[in-house]
């Protein structure tokens, strides 16, 4: 990946987040924090591309680092992480495999479609394990805090 | 522990009857505005235990939320909310957070909670500027994103325009939302085919695949296997096969746009 390829990743990504943020009626003292969110997960992303070749990986870092920074940011605004985390990580988002997949399906080129499936379900859990990794451990640091509550037998 | 039946739920103070109705319609807010399964289960049981319920289990998918309070003396009250239909609205998300932790924190009384939780859903405007505006840049974006050059991110802008309205119809008209994605799908491969061949933006291809960042629910798929690994697969597999039906509605529509242009063109 050249540096041109990345400049258009990052702006492209920053920009399209921004849409995404509008498109899903965030308040407005987050979007701009959203934006960064999804130009710090496209700049991961192209890094981890350099060094990983394989989609799992390339898709595991952007998350785990979009999930961190989400997290971090909820905090410091005093705001939930889910809508943070939903706009910083829509760059990667599988949107374009999936349709190709289902695309192939209907039109039956069924290699095709096996092959863009696997990548899916690649990416689709890269990004899930990336972001459970993190929200699990900040679920078993608030699980301390309310424990009485999460006692259920 | 006593079997919930008409009778013992009479005997109930109305207390906690109420104080249920409230978790529940918060936490089915919740759900209508996007947020993870864990999150609103946890909403349910924070809030009830905030008013001094003695135990909650709660459950909930995608299209509804369920749950049961038992009380010190062993009585026990069920209530369940049905979910139709649901869009992200984070703006909605994070007052209604806010509305549970104020309510954890404070315990207001109910009625006023319960009202304060309406004030938030009031009737909203049919067009909305910014998240137009939100369409059109997000389809501009994208089609760069993927590859397209100048021309057809210019060329996605007035497709983006167009899914905005369905979507606005449909979400006014509450009509089959499977059909209706199919329908903005075919429209925008007809116009990005159509565009194309008047010379305005170069590949059809990069127009669709930033238009169809607008409807597919990639984020949908990637939050079902969160889910699934969270331990919710009831709720990860709703998701994730209504996801696959919407991502087979969008395919379906482009496939007609596709073949149909091809024969003509």
């Amino acid at each position: 990946m050249d540096f041109q390829e990345f400049l258009r990743l990052a702006i492209s990504g920053f920009v399209g987040t921004f849409g995404f943020t509008l498109l899903f009626r965030s308040n407005k003292n987050r979007v701009i924090i959203s934006s960064f969110g999804g130009l710090l997960t496209c700049v991961v992303y192209a890094l981890s591309c350099v060094y990983f070749d394989h989609e799992l990986m390339q898709n595991l870092f952007p998350a785990l680092v979009a999930t961190i920074y989400a997290e971090i940011m909820a905090r410091m605004t005093k705001a939930p992480a889910t809508p943070i985390l939903a706009c910083s990580i829509i760059p990667l988002v599988p949107g374009g495999k999936l349709y190709y997949t289902t695309y192939y399906f209907v039109v039956g080129e069924m290699e095709n479609f096996y092959d863009s499936f696997i990548a899916l379900l690649r990416i689709a859990s890269g990004l899930a394990v990336g972001i459970i990794l993190v929200s699990v451990a900040v679920h078993e640091i608030n699980r301390h805090k309310f424990k009485h509550i999460f006692d259920v037998d | 522990m006593q079997v919930s039946n008409s009778e013992t739920n009479s005997n109930l103070p109305e207390n906690s009857e109420k104080i249920l109705s409230l978790a529940l319609d918060l936490g089915k807010s919740m759900v209508q505005c996007g947020a993870e399964i864990n999150r609103v289960e946890e909403t349910v049981r924070h809030i009830c235990s905030a008013y001094g319920i003695h135990k909650t289990q709660v459950f909930s998918v995608i299209s509804m939320v369920y749950a049961t309070v038992i009380e010190k003396n062993g009585k026990t009250n069920t209530q369940m909310r049905r979910i139709y239909s649901y869009a992200p609205n984070f703006d909605r998300l994070e007052q209604i957070n806010a509305l549970s932790r104020k309510i954890c924190a404070e315990r207001p009384p109910i009625e006023e909670a319960a009202a304060e939780l309406k004030s938030i859903f009031v009737k909203k405007k049919k067009f909305r500027p910014t998240v137009c505006l939100g369409y059109i840049i997000a389809a501009m974006a994208f089609t760069v994103f993927f590859g397209g050059n100048f021309a057809d991110s210019v060329a996605s802008a007035p497709i983006a325009l167009v899914i905005y309205l369905i979507n606005a119809y449909v979400k006014s008209t509450g009509v089959n939302r499977l059909f209706f994605t199919a329908l903005s799908s075919a429209a925008a491969g007809f116009l990005a085919i159509f565009f194309v061949h008047i010379g305005f933006g170069e590949n059809a291809n990069m127009i669709m695949i930033g238009d169809i960042m607008l409807i597919v629910p990639g984020l949908m798929i990637v939050n079902s296997v969160r889910e699934m690994l969270c331990g919710d697969i009831m709720s990860g597999l709703l998701r994730l096969l209504e996801s696959v039906m919407i991502a087979l509605a969008i395919a379906c529509g482009f496939a007609v746009a596709i073949i149909t242009m091809g024969k003509i063109l």
